[in-house]
């Protein structure tokens, strides 16, 4: 047990590290949600208290910070389903199989690794908010609130990309992947609030699931720590990450039966 | 002059037929143009509710973007055709042929002129069905104008990286400043909403007045004042761009 832990820490340090040295990895979810966060917040700074149904919030870039968590974790998530999916097509991971490695440890190993980027891109963005003037009512529970709901986020998204990579062995195939996060991430509340929304764009974005993970997330800054949004978007990424990881064992199973 | 003329036409006219022998290169510029147009339009609406808008339609307002957008990513698509061709050799064959060089810009370039007329279009169909109907005929014909310079304007400055870069890994490179130049203009709302940083930076950015441009003719508001703007920023961008993309050329047989 010992052991397996250890070899999990080892991985996850290694899928750190491997992010880490390739800044073109990094690059596009550090960049692109921060770019948009201040797009948004230079184009839409005149809605809140103007527009009518717009939620009370004391600025629209503390709106916005919760969106651009999101969309930096699922930008990161597809990056190491891919990374996975090189390990594949590198021949790492058939080493590893071949060697005395715990098979959980594989897959625990490059969630883990998700995970911490996922930490370590959430304590950056809210960081760069609060430097620019963001606040986060709901203090330091809700920074913890804030960080458990992203780790979640982080196992669902770099799961599936996982689920992806075991299945097609492919880097590419992985990265196909981005533009339905980009489509499920538009069509939500992530970046305007549900409430100004109307006709099939707003069923659609009561239907998607992101909209009540993002409005818990943003509930923790605009508002405070409140149990009813904060349950309802736990409730959903745990489905999430528990139908992800679930997934990841069964492809991996499924991988391995497979192998000459 | 007629040789030139027929050369550029045939390298056009090869990037057009790629389209079909390679559409995964060609959807993106027509899937994305309609799904900004869509989701902009969809997840942004609630901002036309502010008085500046004076009641204006979202949709209507958010077209411009969009067939910016797409002629955008027409210009990308010959950037990215050039680096594919200067990793596979064809552009070396090309080089040492009689073919005068200025054809290997001007060629691609057609080709995404024609590119943009396609997917504004697409565009313009897709407002129809959501029930912006087209502006008037001089209108519409503004719209067209204002994209296809775009496209040129697009694929000028992915050409010259491509020339430079020698790569289509610079890709990225060649869509961000792109996507940069049309997200801080006025891409989601008029100058006199936006506020901070994007308001001093859409002011000095030559997209917002092609794209005010764009939106007096969608709107039926189009008189010279609004066309001016729009007009020099798209000389000036082909100037510079231009001159991009030609001083790239000088760059082919030194490595």
């Amino acid at each position: 047990m010992r052991l397996a832990a250890a070899q999990t820490a080892a991985l996850a340090r290694r899928s750190v590290v491997g992010t880490l040295r390739t800044p073109q990895a990094l690059f596009p979810s550090l960049f692109f949600p921060l770019v948009l966060m201040a797009i948004f917040t230079g184009s839409f700074g005149s809605a809140p208290g103007t527009i009518p149904g717009f939620p009370p919030v004391r600025g629209f870039l503390d709106f916005a910070l919760a969106g651009a968590v999101l969309q930096g974790i699922l930008i990161g998530g597809t990056t190491a389903g891919a990374a996975f999916a090189l390990d594949i097509e590198g021949g790492f991971f058939d080493r590893l199989v071949a060697s005395p490695v715990a098979r959980g440890a594989i897959l625990l190993g490059r969630l883990a690794g998700g995970v911490a980027l996922a930490m370590f891109q959430t304590l950056l963005f809210l960081a760069i908010g609060i430097a620019f003037g963001a606040r986060v009512e709901g203090g330091v529970a809700g920074v913890a609130l804030l960080l458990v709901l992203a780790c979640l986020l982080a196992v669902a998204v770099s799961g599936l990309g996982i689920v992806l990579a075991l299945r097609t062995g492919s880097a590419e195939a992985v990265q196909g992947t981005f533009p339905l996060f980009f489509a499920l991430l538009f069509f939500s509340s992530a970046f305007f609030p549900r409430e100004t929304m109307t006709g099939w764009f707003k069923v659609v974005a009561d239907l998607n699931p992101i909209s009540y993970l993002v409005e818990a997330m943003r509930d923790q800054i605009v508002v405070g720590v409140e149990p009813g949004p904060t349950l309802i978007g736990l409730g959903v990424v745990i489905g999430l990450a528990a139908l992800a990881v679930t997934g990841c064992a069964l492809a991996f199973r499924r991988r391995l039966a497979a192998a000459p | 002059m007629r040789h030139a003329l027929a050369v550029s036409a045939g390298l056009a006219w090869r990037s057009i037929i790629l389209v079909r022998r390679m559409p995964s290169v060609f959807l993106p510029s027509l899937i994305m143009p309609l799904f900004i147009l869509v989701a902009t339009a969809g997840a942004f609406r609630g901002i036309s509710l502010l008085p500046q808008f004076a009641g204006a339609s979202y949709l209507a307002f958010t077209i411009p973007l969009a067939t910016v957008m797409g002629a955008g990513f027409a210009g990308m698509n010959a950037g990215m055709t050039m680096a594919r061709d200067i990793e596979g050799g064809f552009v070396d064959r090309l080089v040492v042929s009689p073919a005068p060089r200025l054809t290997l810009i001007a060629g691609p370039l057609m080709a995404a002129a024609m590119r943009s007329v396609f997917t504004t279009t697409v565009v313009l169909l897709a407002g129809l069905i959501g029930g912006v109907g087209p502006p008037g005929p001089l209108e519409t014909l503004a719209v067209y104008l204002l994209a296809v310079g775009f496209s040129a304007a697009a694929a000028c400055w992915a050409m010259g990286v491509a020339l430079r870069t020698r790569t289509i890994q610079a890709a990225p490179l060649m869509q961000v400043m792109v996507f940069l130049a049309v997200f801080t203009s006025v891409a989601y709302a008029p100058r006199e909403v936006l506020t901070g940083w994007l308001h001093t930076v859409a002011n000095l950015n030559p997209v917002t007045y092609l794209l005010e441009a764009a939106r007096a003719a969608e709107f039926s508001a189009l008189g010279w004042s609004e066309l001016w703007p729009g007009l020099a920023a798209l000389a000036g961008l082909l100037a510079v761009l231009g001159t991009w993309a030609v001083t790239g050329l000088a760059t082919l047989g030194r490595r």
